[in-house]
């Protein structure tokens, strides 16, 4: 964008996209994949894809936002606002989540199938929950960005977080671990439409949010970087995934090659979802102009 | 209650960018570093054109978003209205960027970088890092000349009127397009002109009451 350009145009974010911004993205697909797989692992009581999850979540997402911040050492204050600001509670959320989340691991390893151990699995499972929603409601709640602006972000950001953790938790089983296959094949597959399903309501959702929203999708779908929705979204993230799985549900077992083929495709499909979102949060002009 | 407010006339307005440049002065503020802006747009077709200047700058808004998802409370609105920034406090998040829908606020990322880069910082450079000093890695913004209106009130002066307790870009506009004043004093300048010339301001839907009109 030329600096002449700048809010006489639609203007993009570039914040949390562009240059350092790009750790944001990281920040947000590790969100997705760690919570998700979190979940995901409680369902199917894997202790190593709960561990591994907990990691992800602490290292990746935790990492990528520190490094980000201007003055990383202040961190701590990024608590003192829960009042007003979903990012205060988000942090909140993953502190909570980090502590009782290490407890809850603790207890799964040493005493397993003690209520103690049910009680802290449920606690963590909602503090993980709220810090995978958690960042759709810290954009949802940017009213200057209508592509942000709707109510389904946080629900879409769960159902491809959760889905990004059964992709793991695939990964996992083929591994050697301790999984239902089935089961995670057929969650998998229930996913795959139901995320497909919010990508579409949310984006026809957003071009009934005034002329920005709609120029947004139009971004999004005819765009420059259409190509990420089209090939990295729907092509990697739905179609190929959905394919293998329709196909392993007829043969009765899919390759391992295929497993690990539609595991990389969501994984590219979680990337290219957040790009996308990211990188086309429109401004409205603030002056008369031509478009 | 004092609540200051500006008002810019956009027919006296004639885009000479004196207000940006007089910004930057009175605050020291480094390269590519902006509190005020001149934003500049043509509609219609020839030979039917219209040119449109609006300078633009912190709103000030009552219902301040900033403020709102400012996080590590770095982002403060005083009892007059003011928007500031507690350097000390600001964590460099950028969630205010994000969020603010006029969006006048920088990042302020290297504290190095000089106006003639290679040749280290001028003689101007040093003194405005200690008399305003900024924080690399910190979000800023126009704080509509707040230690110039405090300093002034402490003196007995009454911003908008009198030169030293008035913003700089209010000061230096060499039209006299840029009114300050107490927007609850019915009797200011800024409140006759907002009521007289139906000011107005830019994208009331946002909700977040701009404390900066326009009127043509």
């Amino acid at each position: 964008m030329r600096s002449y350009e700048w809010m006489v145009e639609y203007t993009p974010q570039t914040e949390w996209i562009e240059r350092r911004g790009i750790l944001i993205w990281l920040a947000e697909v590790s969100n997705g994949i760690g919570g998700g797989l979190y979940l995901v692992s409680l369902y199917f009581n894997s202790l190593f894809g709960m561990f591994l999850s907990w990691l992800i979540v602490i290292l990746l997402k935790g990492g990528f936002h520190f490094a980000y911040l201007g003055k990383p050492m202040r961190f701590w204050r990024l608590a003192l606002n829960p009042r007003t600001s979903w990012l205060s509670r988000g942090f909140i959320f993953l502190g909570l989540f980090i502590v009782l989340g290490a407890i809850q691991l603790a207890l799964s390893y040493w005493l397993p199938g003690t209520a103690l151990e049910f009680l802290f699995k449920v606690i963590a499972g909602l503090m993980v929950f709220l810090v995978v929603i958690n960042s759709g409601f810290v954009m949802n709640y940017v009213n200057a960005i209508p592509l942000w602006n709707s109510a389904i972000l946080p629900l879409l950001f769960l159902s491809c977080g959760v889905l990004d953790g059964f992709a793991f938790i695939l990964t996992i089983g083929l591994f050697g671990g301790s999984v239902d296959m089935v089961a995670a094949e057929a969650g998998s597959r229930s996913l795959l439409l139901i995320s497909g399903f919010i990508i579409i309501i949310y984006l026809w959702g957003a071009t009934y949010m005034g002329p920005t929203g709609k120029r947004s999708v139009v971004e999004i779908i005819k765009g420059q970087i259409a190509p990420i929705l089209w090939i990295g979204v729907i092509l990697c993230g739905i179609i190929i995934p959905i394919s293998i799985s329709i196909f392993s549900y007829f043969v009765g077992e899919a390759s391992v090659p295929l497993l690990i083929t539609a595991v990389i495709c969501e994984m590219v499909g979680a990337f290219s979802l957040k790009y996308t979102i990211l990188r086309n949060a429109l401004y409205t002009p603030l002056i008369p102009t031509r478009s | 209650m004092i609540k200051w407010g500006m008002v810019i006339d956009l027919k006296k307005c004639i885009g000479c960018y004196t207000c940006m440049v007089t910004c930057k002065q009175e605050h020291y503020l480094p390269p590519g570093i902006f509190w005020t802006r001149l934003l500049v747009s043509e509609t219609g077709e020839y030979p039917q054109v219209t040119n449109h200047v609006y300078p633009v700058l912190c709103n000030h808004c009552k219902e301040a978003v900033c403020v709102k998802v400012c996080p590590s409370e770095a982002t403060l609105q005083r009892e007059d209205g003011i928007v500031h920034i507690d350097y000390d406090k600001c964590v460099g998040c950028r969630y205010c960027m994000i969020a603010c829908p006029y969006q006048q606020r920088t990042f302020y990322s290297d504290g190095k970088k000089g106006y003639f880069p290679g040749q280290g910082l001028t003689e101007l450079e040093v003194i405005g890092k200690e008399l305003y000093p900024l924080q690399p890695g910190t979000v800023v913004k126009c704080n509509f000349c707040k230690e110039k209106i405090d300093e002034g009130i402490r003196k007995g002066l009454k911003p908008g009127i009198d030169r030293e307790a008035t913003p700089a870009c209010v000061n230096n506009c060499p039209t006299k397009a840029r009114y300050f004043g107490d927007l609850n004093d019915m009797k200011s300048k800024v409140s006759v002109l907002i009521r007289q010339r139906k000011g107005f301001q830019l994208h009331p839907e946002f909700g977040t009451e701009p404390s900066v009109y326009y009127v043509d």
